[in-house]
């Protein structure tokens, strides 16, 4: 509604006849709290689901401290803390959710902090749950928006819950980079290739098992993050999380897409754009 | 050029895993099913990695120059992260991987080394048919799912990422001179040479590669520079492209829908 | 300041003659076009002192765990399992969690006149509602002293006359998102922000498990630290329940929550989370909505 049109004159009709409802205080009596979007709630709706209510999980998992050195492979205590803080939020956003009668959260922002002696976890999103639901089974957590939660329903999947896999290694020292320099240039450092590349596998490995266990036929928007962690001084951590997925329906629904152009784009951007990278 | 090297241990087992019936992928929800409606179906996601030596001497050359060992270097590192992707694809016995991102971390061991890593996810066509490319591997592709969709729209399959690279070293000498020299507004023809061949021989490169796998074309070509941490007179161009092959003539596309779309 | 008197400032303001609003183009337009026009820009201010809440009270007193929520609100204590161990005097034989209900006391007093000295310029200035709401909240810490601030767009609904004595209603939103609401079947009833506080005196196990130091007295291995989650859970749980008390059966939209902590000596924490949305009430039903067509736009 930001072209110079005329809208249609529904909405204003609306809007005085919502005004009267401010004279009769809560008629429906059940209070939603939820963080969705408008169009989300809306799009729930399409399929004939309502949000129930926001929902957390939140989780804290000690690091012991200890002595790490390049060579000594997976600081493994570090893995299973941040394995455990992840279990333990999707646990208590479950119960939550089952407390009030949901059959799922959708829309969960995952925030992994990796502290100096602890890894947390914090889960919020959105319960929800069919319209006309009788009583779910396992609670599915997700972090798929409402959006994309309807797309894959249309197209026959269901989420089943959120798969996660974490993995963390020594980097080289400084010390290590002189003997870098001494080899000659164009040549593969195969002891360093493989110790990170093992640990990404790891982390990936993990959140697979985690999908096996659930059931689910697939991950989908996994993300991999990876970086420097604070709690030992060249310690790389790797995490990867995504959405286990399972066929619902009786096989995939194809949806069908049309293909559309709009008319509206101003200008026509040059191809010399694109090759800029 | 490169020799295939084994796969640890660690991608051996979650390879395995995945043949067990699981997909992983980092696809959006839309460019999967997207993916679907072409008749593809994810099996995992891939990935491959190298760590490289990748420093220098750092001298002042005379003259502006291709620094071909280091060329090489670039070019190898990223091969060899993508042979091992596609390993891990073939291992899955895939049609081919989408949605390759080619990264480059720096890390603790300052700047000598870089990692270069290649990852995306491995796709299957449904019906059984190959789409396998003319060496006979899963074709690689840094489409998107709405790219690959399209593409096989209009009746081309992707055969490949190709690239083409080039490390150029411009010389400070000839640079301080050319500027010292003009106070007018003037080209400055060695340097416009200079930049222009190395992106040239980036291009270039990227399309013999293209020749090499029998395509027709190339979609998306992004020409990237990066320093890398070499300081600013050393520059690597990094051409990038999806080699495509026409499959069917006169496929007839469905009449795009035109909309208005009345917000933004 | 007295209750009811407004700067003498505002008063002027909001008598002359030209409005303001703080409404991009867009929402502007979004707005003019549902039938609601701006009468101006209204705001409301308060600071509040935390003088008794600081350090020297000797409640607050760094030996003193007994500064508790006086009978109401959140407290669990945690004992230390170590039996028939002989102890350091550092071995913190025993901690507890508690809300600390007199900081959210002093936080809703203070956002509270804030919105009610906003709500009472868009009565002055004859409005129906407020849309566009902008909240702050600012600490200045070393002064002990927190400023609330909210600003936002007096309308008037077109054609319509609000009930004398009835408060304008409040809303975060403005624009389109307004007009999707309202469309969907929502009236916005007014701005729903609650706020919790949840102080942890670490016993042991929290203080070596937060330190690293499983291997002494934690016991080996990565574990979850019990008392700093129930902390945690707690306080999101507290604001959840203040903000549907306000609710009445009406519904929150557009929820945010936010959490933030700091992290006193060995172990010890505050967290604090606050939840912000529109409280709103359905006027009608929804219609049947019709699964929209999946389309790939080609540019």
């Amino acid at each position: 509604m930001t072209g110079a049109e005329e809208p249609a004159p529904d909405v204003r009709a609306e809007l005085r006849r919502a005004v009267t409802a401010l004279a009769s205080p809560g008629a429906s009596g059940h209070g939603v709290t939820s963080d969705l979007s408008i169009d989300e709630a809306l799009l729930l709706h399409s399929i004939g689901w309502e949000p129930v209510d926001l929902v957390c999980g939140v989780s804290v998992a000690s690091v012991p401290a200890g002595v790490w050195s390049w060579g000594m492979g997976e600081i493994a205590v570090a893995s299973d803390a941040q394995g455990l803080a992840f279990t333990g939020a999707v646990q208590r956003i479950s119960e939550e959710c089952r407390r009030v009668r949901g059959h799922g959260v959708v829309g969960v922002h995952v925030e992994v902090t990796v502290d100096r002696h602890h890894i947390d976890v914090e889960l919020v999103g959105t319960a929800v749950r069919p319209v006309q639901g009788a009583e779910g089974g396992e609670v599915f957590v997700s972090d798929l928006s409402g959006r994309d939660f309807t797309l894959l329903h249309q197209a026959g999947w269901g989420p089943v819950g959120l798969a996660h896999g974490a993995s963390f290694v020594y980097a080289p020292r400084r010390s290590a980079a002189t003997s870098i320099r001494q080899t000659g240039a164009n040549v593969e450092l195969t002891n360093y290739t493989e110790a990170m590349y093992s640990a990404r596998e790891l982390a990936m490995e993990r959140m697979q098992q985690t999908a096996i266990t659930m059931r689910g036929t697939g991950i989908v928007e996994v993300k991999v993050t990876e970086g420097p962690m604070p709690f030992a001084g060249h310690a790389i951590g790797f995490s990867a999380w995504g959405t286990t997925v399972r066929l619902v329906a009786d096989g995939h629904r194809y949806l069908q897409p049309r293909m559309v152009v709009p008319l509206d784009d101003a200008v026509v951007s040059f191809e010399a754009e694109s090759l800029r990278g | 050029m490169t020799q295939p090297e084994d796969l640890p241990k660690d991608a051996e087992r979650r390879l395995e895993q995945l043949e067990h019936g699981l997909f992983t992928s980092d696809l959006s929800v839309n460019e999967f099913l997207l993916i679907k409606e072409v008749g593809f179906h994810p099996l995992g996601f891939v990935m491959g990695s190298s760590i490289y030596h990748t420093g220098i001497q750092m001298r002042k050359w005379g003259q502006s120059q291709e620094l071909t060992k280091l060329t090489e270097a670039m070019y190898n590192a990223r091969e060899l992260a993508m042979t091992r992707m596609e390993e891990e694809a073939t291992e899955l016995g895939a049609d081919g991987v989408v949605g390759v991102r080619l990264d480059v971390n720096y890390y603790e061991w300052g700047n000598d080394a870089a990692e270069f890593i290649a990852m995306g996810t491995a796709v299957k066509a449904e019906n059984g048919a190959s789409y396998r490319n003319k060496a006979g591997k899963p074709f690689t592709s840094d489409l998107s799912g709405q790219d690959f969709w399209t593409i096989m729209q209009t009746g081309h399959v992707p055969q490949g990422l190709v690239m083409g690279t080039c490390v150029y070293h411009i010389a400070h000498r000839g640079l301080i001179q050319a500027i010292g020299s003009t106070g007018q507004n003037v080209e400055l023809p060695n340097f416009t040479q200079a930049l222009y061949e190395a992106r040239e021989l980036a291009m270039t490169r990227m399309q013999d590669e293209a020749t090499e796998l029998g395509a027709t074309g190339i979609v998306g070509v992004r020409l990237e520079e990066k320093s890398h941490q070499w300081g600013s007179h050393t520059i690597e161009f990094l051409a990038l492209g999806t080699a495509v092959v026409k499959t069917q003539d006169g496929v007839a596309l469905p009449r795009p829908t035109t909309i208005i779309s009345l917000d933004n | 300041m007295a209750e009811d008197a407004l700067p003498e400032a505002a008063e002027r303001r909001l008598r002359s003659g030209a409005w303001s609003s703080g409404l991009s183009s867009a929402d502007f337009a979004a707005c003019l076009a549902m039938g609601l026009e701006p009468v101006g820009l209204v705001q409301g201010f308060c600071v509040m002192r935390w003088g008794w809440y600081g350090t020297g009270n000797p409640y607050m007193s760094p030996w003193s765990p007994y500064a508790s929520s006086g009978g109401r609100g959140y407290s669990e204590v945690f004992r230390c399992p170590h039996y028939g161990y002989v102890m350091s005097g550092e071995h913190r034989t025993w901690g507890q969690n508690y809300e600390q209900t007199w900081v959210e006391d002093a936080w809703h007093q203070g956002f509270g006149s804030a919105y009610a000295r906003l709500v009472q310029e868009a009565a002055q200035a004859g409005a129906h509602g407020v849309i566009g709401v902008v909240d702050s909240v600012r600490h200045l810490s070393d002064m002990s002293v927190t400023e609330f601030h909210m600003l936002g767009t007096a309308v008037v609904v077109g054609g319509a006359t609000h009930p004398s004595g009835a408060p304008p209603w409040t809303t975060y939103l403005a624009g389109q998102r307004l007009a999707k609401l309202i469309e969907a079947g929502f009236m916005p009833v007014s701005l729903a922000v609650a706020m919790s506080s949840v102080r942890v005196w670490a016993y042991c196990m929290t203080d070596y498990l937060m330190e690293g130091r499983n291997f002494s007295w934690g016991g080996y291995g990565a574990q979850e630290v019990d008392q700093v989650v129930r902390a945690r859970m707690a306080v999101r749980q507290i604001a959840r329940k203040h903000v549907r008390d306000q609710l009445g059966g009406d519904s929150l939209h557009g929820a945010r929550m936010q959490t933030s902590g700091w992290s006193l000596a060995e172990g010890d924490e505050v967290v604090e989370c606050t939840l912000r949305g529109t409280r709103v009430r359905r006027y009608k039903d929804f219609g049947p909505v019709v699964p929209p067509v999946p389309t790939v736009r080609l540019t």
